[in-house]
């Protein structure tokens, strides 16, 4: 494991709390993956098995709503992680589909490594879950945002006036 | 992960944006799209309750200058007031005109615009339960309905191809304003009509004495048919481009802006490229005027010009071909001008103007839909508008009936020959 993968790992929320070694013993669990723009890494519905950490590019989160069409959810952005819902979630299975927007590379880690990492790490895997309640606060603050900004689309969209 | 949408300018926020994400048909491709509210707004198609369930009153008294009127919806018993032009927009409101096209309706009904008037009287009229509202395309929203059938699906994926074909500049103004400063303004000088005239009375010799030689012309052609069809039609979509770039540059000659320029599908099915110089309502009816003719006299001179090339030749391929543009160039002339044909070319535009009826076609079509059989059977008499109604459609009737059987005819004689 090199410096500059330390580093990426690190500046990853989830995993900033975790020591050298242990980051080093958790290093070969991890597999590289490399997605064109457009390829779809994963859709609505499918199992889910990895936790995925974005190190480059770009992937656009949507769920289906008509037809061809999906709404856009959000974006995933160099350093963040996601699938974590379906990895350590009751329903196991993916709540929307990701999509490179851009050429991507990612690192993903499998539902029975991290298993053992929390396992073997109870106390950094405190630190660990602390971090990932965290971004699990933070979306759903957003979905709430997105909720009212697509209520305000409605309303401006068909000139309602609610107010009086 | 970064959320969409929901950004803010600084003290208010700004008109809500929904970002799509629309896949392709084939494999895993998507486009991004984001729909602000103001276009949803614009493209909606309010439509007022069916007639039965309301009236309309005149009412007695009212402020200086201002006719007030009763709307009452007959079924919740609801009375709103409203004004002689809020009863002019409620009119618009038959659920095939989008909010945009009520709006051009009324700034050339009345010469301004005030932008609170259409939102006021769509909240006034919701409140009331007075009004409903459509999506723009009822065509669109009975395919997707009817996605498990092929054929429904072939055609709504056809019309989403021809959609996507649209190519558009939304800075094109800067361009042709430079193109105006720079030359441009020339077109717009007593010299050019001087030029034109010239040109015009050398075009009409020119065809007197082809006409003459017509077979020797011909011949000419026929020699080299594909090249003479293929170079005909080339040297026909640059002039198609440059009609509308002299609509655009006599849109910049009376100051308004140009807000559009490109390469569309017009109706699902006619290639062409357009300038929006909707702006130009915004001038004086002269402008309104002068933008209209603008285009199709490009055709005229290029028509009259290319005649007179044509006479200063020997006959062979060039002289065939200058001759054919020259008829097809006039033929466009002609065309452009014509206004009785159902479509709002350039001659309707100049027709609505002299007539002071902005919505001639809509209004003439739905006239004669729905009012004009009950009014005949009555044996009432048309106003002097209806008499215009009746008169545009029967006459644009005409011309497409004579349109389709002259091509046939053409068609069948050609064959024949």
């Amino acid at each position: 494991m090199t410096s500059a993968e330390i580093e990426f790992i690190r500046k990853v929320q989830l995993f900033q709390d975790v020591e050298e070694p242990v980051l080093r013993a958790l290093w070969p669990s991890f597999r590289e993956r490399r997605l064109r723009r457009g390829d779809v890494l994963f859709r609505t519905g499918d199992p889910g098995e990895e936790l995925f950490l974005l190190k480059e590019g770009s992937i656009v989160v949507s769920k289906p709503i008509t037809g061809r069409v999906e709404q856009v959810l959000g974006r995933i952005e160099p350093g963040e992680a996601f699938g974590e819902m379906s990895v350590f979630g009751d329903e196991r299975h993916r709540s929307a589909t990701c999509q490179a927007e851009a050429d991507s590379l990612l690192y993903s880690l499998d539902r029975d490594s991290l298993s053992r990492f929390i396992a073997g790490n109870p106390q950094t895997a405190a630190r660990f879950f602390q971090h990932m309640a965290q971004a699990a606060f933070k979306r759903l603050r957003d979905s709430s945002d997105l909720v009212a900004e697509v209520t305000r689309w409605g309303l401006e969209a068909t000139g309602l006036d609610v107010e009086h | 992960m970064s959320q969409a949408g929901n950004k803010r300018v600084e003290g208010r926020p700004k008109r809500a944006r929904l970002e799509l994400l629309v896949r392709q048909e084939d494999g895993d491709g998507f486009k991004v799209r984001e729909i602000p509210s103001a276009i949803a707004y614009l493209q909606s198609r309010p439509q007022r309750i069916p007639d039965a369930e309301w009236e309309l009153a005149r009412l007695p008294y009212g402020a200086q200058g201002v006719v007030p009127y009763a709307l009452k919806n007959r079924r919740t018993e609801q009375i709103i007031q409203i004004s002689d032009a809020e009863k002019f927009l409620w009119e618009q409101m038959d659920g095939r005109a989008s909010l945009r096209d009520i709006g051009t309706t009324y700034l050339l009904r009345y010469g301004s615009f005030n932008f609170e008037i259409i939102p006021t009287l769509i909240v006034k009229l919701l409140r009331a339960d007075l009004l409903t509202m459509r999506p723009v395309s009822r065509l669109r929203a009975v395919l997707a309905r009817n996605r498990r059938n092929a054929a429904a699906r072939a055609m709504e994926g056809t019309l989403h191809a021809l959609e996507r074909l649209t190519v558009t500049s939304r800075r094109a103004h800067d361009v042709f304003a430079r193109l105006y400063r720079y030359g441009g303004f020339l077109l717009f000088t007593p010299w050019t009509v001087l030029l034109l005239m010239v040109v015009l009375a050398l075009g009409a010799w020119s065809g007197l004495e082809i006409w003459k030689d017509l077979g020797q012309v011909t011949h000419g052609l026929a020699k080299h048919p594909l090249i003479a069809i293929l170079l005909v039609k080339a040297v026909f979509w640059l002039t198609v481009v440059n009609h509308q770039v002299i609509h655009a540059l006599a849109c910049v000659h009376h100051g308004r802006r140009v807000r559009e320029f490109g390469f569309t599908i017009l109706h699902g099915f006619i290639p062409t490229f357009y300038a929006d110089v909707t702006d130009i309502f915004m001038a004086s009816r002269r402008a309104r005027v002068v933008n209209a003719v603008a285009g199709p006299l490009f055709h005229l001179f290029l028509g009259s010009l290319s005649l007179w090339i044509a006479t200063m030749l020997s006959p062979g391929l060039f002289q065939g071909f200058l001759v054919a543009s020259a008829i097809l160039q006039l033929q466009s002339f002609f065309v452009s001008l014509y206004p009785f044909c159902f479509l709002e070319m350039d001659g309707y535009h100049i027709l609505v103007e002299w007539l002071g009826v902005p919505t001639l076609n809509h209004d003439a079509v739905r006239f004669v839909r729905e009012s004009l059989w009950s009014r005949l059977r009555r044996l009432d008499s048309l106003s002097r508008q209806e008499v215009v109604y009746v008169a545009y459609f029967a006459l644009s009737l005409v011309s497409v009936v004579a349109l389709v059987l002259g091509t046939v005819w053409f068609l069948v004689y050609a064959g024949e020959a």
